[in-house]
């Protein structure tokens, strides 16, 4: 799969691609206006992350070129601008999504992970680790073939485990991730933990070995 | 009271003291004139009398025509001769009334016998006189009044019809709006600069207002991306192998503190744009369904506080918000009646049409109740909260005119949002 990052911070597209790589995604990287609309004039791509202040021209006009050439290509859009009118006509051109920086490489990749996976309707729907199947259209995981009764949030926290597997996951990057905006004023860490001694269980009850492992006092890992 | 009503009242003020002080005048002039007349025709009466008495040697009597009425008495010769003029006041029985006479007293000798003689002259008719000028002057002003009346209507209708249009626009201009202020232009001279000034200056207004504008989101980009990259960097740092538990231990106390800067800094740009009422447009929400919706979004976290949540009132209320602020209003004050509660506790809810009322069990407040409002204040530092949540209730009441409110009332923390307006 094949991304585009167009990021005029060198530091944060190397950041991006860093973390996108080990993901097993092919990354190409544009730092202005012009390198972004010249390459996605050349080459398609399954999904487009673009920041809307570029030098050389505004972010949105690239989304509204993508959108007429390329109806396919998934679009994020990454913007340090939380402006509320950018977002909406963001999203009207026909954006996926809309990050605002600064943003948790893990949920940058969920997100984008969920763009591909709406996108790509003929594509993988059971995403497989060792004896885990997730189905992520129909919000259900199986264990050995034994379906695992999850509440809403625990499924997003397996789903966010799965999408960001053998990667160490912070308890904020896990906290905001799902509960959003809320968590700003919430002692959110104890939740999380209870929600992944929850998890933990269920995925143990039901005969897997336990994939999450906590990583020192950072946070948490999931591997099989 | 306008302007108009208020010149008006000063040129009636005027016009009252000018015809009080002009009728007064008039009427001395008038009296004036009219005594030296009647004096002079009562002399020349006299004149007449005495030359009659001379050639005829004899009183003329009534019907000779030379004096309305003549007094004649015989007076002793030692009185001297004598020359008077005075008022008098006869019983006239014609008219059953008083009636002011002039009267000329004098001397003359007839026959070598000295005799007074009185003549005369009504002043009916300077009454008259008197009392139709006086008339004729209360017509004048009342006719000066209608005129006057008249020349305001018009006025008001023609001349200063482009002020209160002016007004009414400038009233209705807001900065969000991004138009410019356009007024009509106008032939009065003094509307016309008024005009211009005011769309200079709002043009200058507007213009720093942009600048500002630039100026937070500017600030928001070049904050949020150096923290976007330390954030993913230390991120990255974090998926490396050979960590000691000491190193960890650091980086994610870097990252905790990198995020709480970022979200720090998203809710003062958020305070800073509600400030600069960035938020204009606005819909009418069912207030009942938002607060239900945040509540099931709530849910969890009030179980895991063992919070019960007790609806007392739930009607449905309509307001006219913006719907993004709306919800971080009522979300912020549920998230306040969470965190400050106690585990076990309970959330009381009442929504009704003039207020909401959102109460919860919870220890005391240890600071003043004013303070609660403001920013970076939170009651206890352990929840480790920025105390900013009741800065945006705050700052967004303000906003839509609610009037926020803190009791402390049987144990319960009582937060209320009293509806003004928007209420449809």
């Amino acid at each position: 799969m094949k991304l585009l990052i167009i990021e005029d911070e060198k530091a944060l597209n190397a950041s991006m691609v860093s973390y996108l790589q080990q993901g097993g995604y092919t990354c190409d990287t544009a730092l202005n206006y012009h390198d972004g609309s010249r390459m996605l004039a050349d080459q398609h791509y399954t999904c487009v992350l673009v920041d809307l202040t570029l030098p050389g021209g505004n972010g949105l006009d690239l989304v509204r070129v993508l959108k007429k050439n390329s109806p396919d290509t998934g679009i994020i859009i990454i913007s340090a601008k939380n402006a509320l009118d950018d977002k909406i006509t963001g999203l009207e051109l026909g954006a996926d999504d809309y990050l605002t920086k600064p943003f948790h490489l893990s949920e940058l990749n969920a997100r984008l992970r969920s763009v591909i996976r709406r996108r790509n309707f003929n594509g993988q729907k059971v995403i497989r680790i060792g004896n885990l199947e997730v189905f992520p259209e129909s919000a259900e995981a199986l264990v050995q073939g034994r379906k695992l009764t999850l509440t809403k949030k625990e499924y997003d926290l397996l789903l966010y485990f799965v999408t960001n597997k053998n990667r160490v996951l912070t308890k904020d990057s896990i906290a905001e991730h799902l509960w959003g905006d809320h968590i700003e004023s919430l002692d959110s860490l104890d939740f999380v933990y209870t929600h992944i001694k929850n998890l933990r269980r269920k995925l143990v009850e039901a005969g897997s070995e336990d994939p999450i492992t906590t990583v020192y006092g950072m946070g948490y890992k999931f591997s099989i | 009271m306008r302007i108009l009503t208020k010149t008006s009242l000063y040129y009636l003020l005027v016009s009252v003291i000018v015809f009080l002080l002009g009728g007064l005048s008039f009427y001395k002039i008038l009296q004036t004139e009219i005594y030296d007349e009647v004096d002079d025709q009562l002399f020349t009466d006299k004149e007449n009398i005495i030359e009659y008495i001379r050639s005829h040697n004899e009183l003329p009597n009534v019907t000779s025509g030379i004096s309305e009425a003549i007094i004649v008495r015989e007076t002793s010769a030692h009185a001297g001769a004598l020359e008077a003029l005075s008022d008098t006041l006869i019983f006239s029985t014609y008219d059953e009334e008083y009636v002011p006479f002039r009267k000329l007293t004098f001397t003359t000798y007839q026959d070598g016998k000295p005799f007074e003689y009185t003549i005369l002259k009504s002043l009916m008719d300077f009454e008259d006189l008197f009392e139709s000028t006086m008339l004729a002057m209360a017509w004048i002003f009342v006719l000066l009044l209608i005129g006057l009346a008249g020349v305001n209507y018009f006025i008001n209708k023609y001349n200063w019809r482009n002020f209160y249009d002016t007004l009414e626009r400038a009233k209705r201009y807001s900065l969000t709006q991004r138009k410019p202020l356009l007024l009509k232009p106008t032939d009065t001279q003094e509307f016309q600069e008024l005009n211009e000034v005011l769309q200079a200056m709002t043009g200058k207004i507007h213009n720093d207002y942009l600048n500002l504008k630039e100026f937070t989101e500017n600030a928001s980009h070049e904050i949020q991306t150096p923290l976007a990259i330390v954030s993913s960097k230390l991120e990255l740092f974090m998926q490396s192998d050979n960590l000691t538990q000491a190193q960890a231990a650091m980086l994610e106390e870097m990252h905790a503190s990198i995020n709480r800067l970022s979200r720090l800094n998203r809710s003062l740009i958020l305070l800073t744009r509600i400030e600069n009422q960035e938020f204009s447009e606005n819909e009418i929400i069912p207030l009942h369904e938002l607060l239900q919706e945040q509540l099931d979004q709530l849910h969890e976290m009030m179980l895991m506080h063992d919070i019960q949540v007790e609806i007392e009132d739930m009607q449905p209320v309509f307001v006219e918000m913006n719907i993004g602020l709306c919800e971080i209003l009522i979300s912020n004050l549920l998230l306040n009646a969470i965190r400050h509660n106690s585990t076990g506790g309970i959330i009381r809810i009442s929504l009704r049409a003039d207020e909401l009322c959102i109460k919860n069990s919870g220890e005391p407040l240890q600071e003043e109740p004013v303070t609660l409002f403001e920013r970076f204040r939170s009651g206890n530092k352990l929840s480790g909260s920025m105390g900013i949540g009741l800065a945006l209730v705050s700052k967004i009441s303000e906003l839509y005119q609610l009037t926020p409110s803190y009791t402390y009332e049987e144990g319960l923390h009582v937060l209320r949002l009293r509806f003004q307006k928007n209420i449809t």
